[in-house]
């Protein structure tokens, strides 16, 4: 799915030069679930902006699905990064003012999808996400966990081949964050490849395998003996 | 606390540069637009105060009633109305006094030249506190033989000289006498609607053979003012005019019998405050202003400040997310509600105070250039009382405003969910208003565009209006009815038509757009129930229609060759006997009288009066299209083209070729032939083009001031765009994590501000209308009023792209920006 060779990403401001990420290499396949684990200011959240083409790498090569991006402008980015790579967050970042089924909707407006289709996906992925029954409301009026899942319905909408979780489970009480682990391994059995920072050892574990970070570095890479 | 609260306000003016700038900017600009309209307006409300007897003083208007026309107003009044209000009015009335302008010629110092003179009656030193700088002008007023001079006249003349006891010959009518410089008065302020450089004492002996200067109850020429005694209330004066007319109106033989004197003319007074701004009718010694002018105008100024009061409020509370914090460790730390909005009204009124210093040089800056437009000295008084207080009361006004709103939501904060949550504070309820606001300054913009485009084309209509006859290259040459030039005309006009470039001259009595009166009665013989039906009349030559190129409708011209066309004169004539002649008449004159089509009218007869019990029976030759020879800003009347041997006073030169080589040829010709009347000429597309210079002006001052106003709300609206893409960066890096590109972004943006401006384009629309329709109806020819749909539409493309311009830059900037920075901030 991806390689990373050689990848390095400072950070420089007047005085500070900050090495967030030094010469990481990682390689990714498809289908696979990989969680990115280490303290805080390792390097883990750069990493994963980077994979998921929202930061450009100062240094390296970033080979995504054989094309290397690495040098990409900003459209050529979006472009790729719309048609493969679906975004979830810590602090969920749904759109306030829009309901549940707009916000997962938003996801396909920029995709030139027939607005029928649009209904019938979004319909789709809410009864797989189990939040049909909230379409019409608001964010506010959801709980944490629901939200998340709008989240996470509003990621694979689109059929992205790759989801990116920053701390999915980070603002969840841990029932609901089971809950959202447990959605993602099935997505991850129906084929998605899906690349997640997480500081909860329990998290990682549903994971294939882990990446270590230390100070910009991958330390260790853990696979998880298959059951 | 003090204390606090001002390096407070200090930091946050200096922290959030640009929302300082465009509150303070965009203040300052509606506050200068502001003082700017305010200081004309106080201009015109101050016309004529300085007069001591000012309220008691009145003017006489004449309404004179023509069947089949417009009543026809003039502000002046007939010679022998002085003598009748001092009779009749003997108890109400204190002292009444004429005022008729003359341009007689005088020679001095081996000079000769010509000068505006009014001609007066004793009574006005009474009247009129005039500030006298030397001489006795109660004597010379006194005295037929007396000059009585402002500075600037003495000036002009005398130079450094003591103009007392010098001495001038005057020419005017049959008279030519010496006159002595016998006073001299301070020049009259611009706010004055008096506007006299030199005055003479009327000796109706000397008019005794011109009889409608001062002695015919038909003939209007005099500006009569009349002084109230104490204590009388003009309603009871007012309420005997009809009386006064019929008592003391002397007309029975010229009238109709079973007719009065008052079915043809009504007398009215008009207080001397109210000339300025209640224009009444023809006939003032300047132009006036209006009251509509200084009301659209205040309106305007109005409009402006409230444009930038709404910023201020906009901007305040869009940025009341940022300070909500504050709010809320003040209130935490014990602030009373009532304290935080002292602050934050505070912290208003500060900026509204910065804002009016600067735009105080803004009006300093501007005042000459103002001043200039205007033709009148404006100068803004800082000591005077009035204007420090209305300096004051503006800011305190704007600032409590702007800033009332925001204290209130600012203060109403509630201080655990904006620590705890750390979300936008701002309620539905504030944005709504927000839109509103912006909904509402859009509103006026495009009103004041609308309104500017349509003042600016009826001002092009009318310029360009064809008038029915030739206005291009037509040169008029004025004052050849004088007496000096009037004996040689007919030579000085073979002159002119021998020279290079002339195609053809006439002589006339008026030239275009003079707007002069002048009728005749006329009777259809063997109809005497059509009665006397009153025409407008031209006094024309017969090279007229060929020189303005007026095309016939029906019948020909007046030929030369012909010896019996044109009016016949009555001298010779037998008392009581009927002459025989020919006429020219416009269509409007044929549905008048009745007389069928253009064709079936040639051949038709009407009788006119051409002398004491002499008439005549002139059949109609010829008619003409109706054309716009007295005005464009009036209804054509039924008119005659009149060839007789009566005074003329216009040589109209139809020429091709170089203007200026053959104005100076004229000028030697003139110079030669009558060295003491003065050359005074002009063009007649010029002077079509005068008659819209008032409107001219009100397109330059509403377009300048639109511009102004646009400006104020865009600096607004950038403000608010600024704002708005701050409190939407988490849903724009959103949108741009899920694949919404730039452009995407940059139109979400601009989409939420065109909703706006397309909002208030609805309700623009009707308004500017309805206005602009009413504004029209004072044209009789007038701009089509569908013209008012595409530039209605203009407007709103105007409003929408400038709007677009002002939100897309920062949009864009916005849509840029990188969206993990957005979407990680807690």
């Amino acid at each position: 799915m991806l390689k990373l060779h050689n990848l390095s990403k400072v950070y420089r401001t007047d005085e500070v030069e900050t090495v967030a990420l030094n010469s990481v290499n990682v390689e990714i396949a498809s289908g696979e679930f990989v969680a990115i684990m280490g303290p805080s200011g390792c390097g883990k959240s750069t990493l994963l902006n980077i994979i998921g083409m929202l930061d450009s790498p100062s240094s390296g090569d970033y080979i995504f699905m054989e094309e290397n991006v690495a040098g990409y402008n900003e459209a050529k980015l979006s472009n790729i990064r719309k048609q493969n790579i679906g975004f979830i967050f810590q602090s969920f970042n749904l759109i306030d003012e829009l309901t549940v089924e707009e916000n997962i909707e938003l996801a396909l407006l920029y995709h030139n999808i027939p607005a029928s289709e649009r209904r019938e996906r979004v319909a789709h992925v809410m009864d797989k996400v189990g939040i049909a029954h909230r379409a019409k409301h608001m964010p506010s009026q959801l709980s944490g966990g629901q939200q998340q899942r709008v989240a996470v319905a509003r990621a694979v909408v689109g059929d992205q081949a790759m989801i990116l979780a920053d701390e999915p489970t980070g603002n969840l009480d841990s029932a609901h964050g089971q809950e959202v682990m447990e959605m993602l391994q099935q997505l991850n059995e129906e084929g998605t490849t899906i690349v997640m920072v997480t500081h909860s050892p329990a998290h990682a574990d549903y994971a294939r395998r882990t990446i270590n970070l230390f100070d910009g570095h991958v330390v260790t890479e853990n696979l998880r003996a298959a059951e | 606390m003090f204390q606090n609260y001002i390096s407070v306000a200090l930091r946050n003016l200096i922290k959030h540069k640009l929302y300082s700038a465009i509150n303070i900017v965009g203040l300052a600009v509606g506050l200068a637009a502001c003082v700017l309209i305010t200081l004309f307006v106080r201009d015109e409300m101050s016309f004529d105060t300085f007069w001591k007897d000012a309220d008691k003083l009145y003017r006489m208007n004449t309404t004179f009633n023509v069947p089949g026309r417009e009543p026809f107003v003039t502000v002046m009044a007939m010679g022998p109305a002085k003598g009748a209000i001092e009779r009749y009015f003997a108890g109400e009335v204190e002292a009444v006094t004429r005022f008729n302008n003359e341009w007689p010629v005088i020679e001095y110092d081996n000079k000769v030249f010509s000068e505006e003179v009014y001609f007066t009656d004793p009574e006005t030193v009474d009247m009129f506190s005039l500030d006298v700088v030397a001489g006795d002008i109660k004597q010379s007023l006194n005295d037929n033989s007396t000059l009585v001079v402002n500075e600037s006249f003495a000036k002009k003349h005398f130079g450094d000289k003591d103009p007392i006891g010098e001495v001038m010959t005057l020419t005017y009518y049959a008279t030519t006498r010496d006159y002595r410089i016998g006073a001299v008065y301070k020049d009259l302020p611009h706010n004055s609607v008096m506007d006299f450089r030199a005055l003479i004492m009327i000796d109706e002996a000397d008019f005794e053979n011109f009889p409608w200067e001062y002695g015919h109850w038909f003939s209007v020429n005099n500006n009569i003012f009349f002084k109230l005694k104490d204590g009388v209330s003009i309603d009871a004066l007012n309420a005997r005019w009809k009386d006064f007319t019929d008592t003391m109106m002397d007309v029975r033989d010229q009238i109709e019998p079973g007719t009065n004197p008052s079915d043809f003319v009504t007398f009215s007074s008009q207080p001397l405050l109210d000339i300025q701004l209640y224009p009444a009718g023809d006939g003032e010694m300047k132009p006036t202003g209006d009251i509509k002018t200084v009301m659209i105008f205040s309106a305007i100024a109005g409009l402006i400040l409230l444009i930038a009061c709404i910023n201020f409020m906009n901007l305040a509370t869009a940025k009341s997310t940022q300070r909500a914090r504050e709010v809320a460790i003040r209130k935490v730390m014990g602030a009373r509600r009532g304290q935080l909005i002292t602050q934050f009204l505070g912290e208003s009124i500060l900026l509204a105070l910065i804002g009016l210093v600067l735009g105080i040089v803004l009006v300093e800056m501007a005042l000459p250039v103002y001043s200039d437009f205007l033709g009148r000295e404006l100068t803004f008084e800082y000591s005077d009382g009035t204007t420090l207080a209305i300096l004051l009361g503006l800011i305190a006004f704007v600032g409590t405003l702007g800033g009332f709103y925001p204290a209130i939501a600012l203060s109403g904060f509630q201080p655990s969910r904006v620590l705890k949550a750390n979300k936008s504070a701002e309620t539905s309820g504030s944005i709504m208003l927000r839109n509103a606001l912006v909904v509402l300054q859009f509103t006026i913009s495009i009103g004041l565009i609308v309104s500017t485009a349509v003042v600016y084309g009826q001002m092009v209509y009318g310029q360009n209006m064809d008038p029915g006859y030739q206005k291009d290259n037509m040169l008029v040459i004025r004052n050849v009815g004088r007496s000096g030039m009037l004996e040689q005309q007919e030579a000085f006009k073979q002159e002119v038509l021998r020279m290079q470039g002339v195609n053809n001259a006439s002589l006339t009595s008026g030239r275009p757009a003079d707007g002069n009166e002048s009728n005749s009665s006329v009777e259809i013989p063997g109809n005497p129930e059509a009665g006397s039906i009153l025409l407008g009349r031209q006094g024309v030559d017969h090279d007229f229609f060929e020189t303005y190129q007026i095309p016939f409708v029906a019948g020909r011209a007046y030929d030369l060759s012909r010896g019996t066309d044109g009016t016949p004169s009555s001298e010779g004539a037998k008392e009581g006997e009927v002459l025989q002649g020919t006429v020219v008449v416009n269509e409007r004159t044929i549905r008048r009288l009745g007389f069928g089509t253009p064709e079936e009218a040639i051949g038709k007869v009407v009788r006119m009066g051409v002398g004491d019990d002499v008439q005549a029976d002139l059949s109609i030759i010829g008619v003409v299209p109706d054309i716009n020879f007295q005005s464009l800003r009036q209804i054509i009347r039924p008119e005659m083209y009149v060839m007789s041997d009566s005074w003329k006073g216009n040589l109209t030169i139809n020429f091709n070729g170089d203007a200026q080589a053959l104005l100076s040829q004229v000028e030697n010709v003139w110079k030669r032939m009558a060295p003491t009347v003065p050359f005074s000429y002009e063009y007649v597309d010029q002077a079509l083009a005068e008659e819209f210079e008032a409107e001219q002006a009100l397109a330059t001052m509403l377009g300048g001031f639109s511009m102004l106003a646009i400006a104020v709300a865009c600096l607004g609206l950038y403000g608010l765009a600024s704002f708005t893409a701050e409190r939407r960066t988490k849903e724009i890096g959103i949108r741009k994590v899920l694949g919404a590109s730039v452009i995407d972004i940059v139109r979400l943006l601009i989409w939420q501000f065109s909703k706006p401006v397309l909002v208030a384009n609805l309700i623009a629309w009707p308004l500017a209308v309805w206005g602009m329709m009413s504004w029209l109806e004072t044209f009789p020819y007038r701009i089509d009023t569908w013209l008012l749909i595409p530039l209605c539409l203009f407007a709103g493309f105007i409003a929408l792209m400038i709007a677009w311009g002002t939100v897309g830059g920062n949009a864009a900037k916005v849509a840029r920006s990188n969206p993990i920075k957005a979407l990680r901030y807690e």
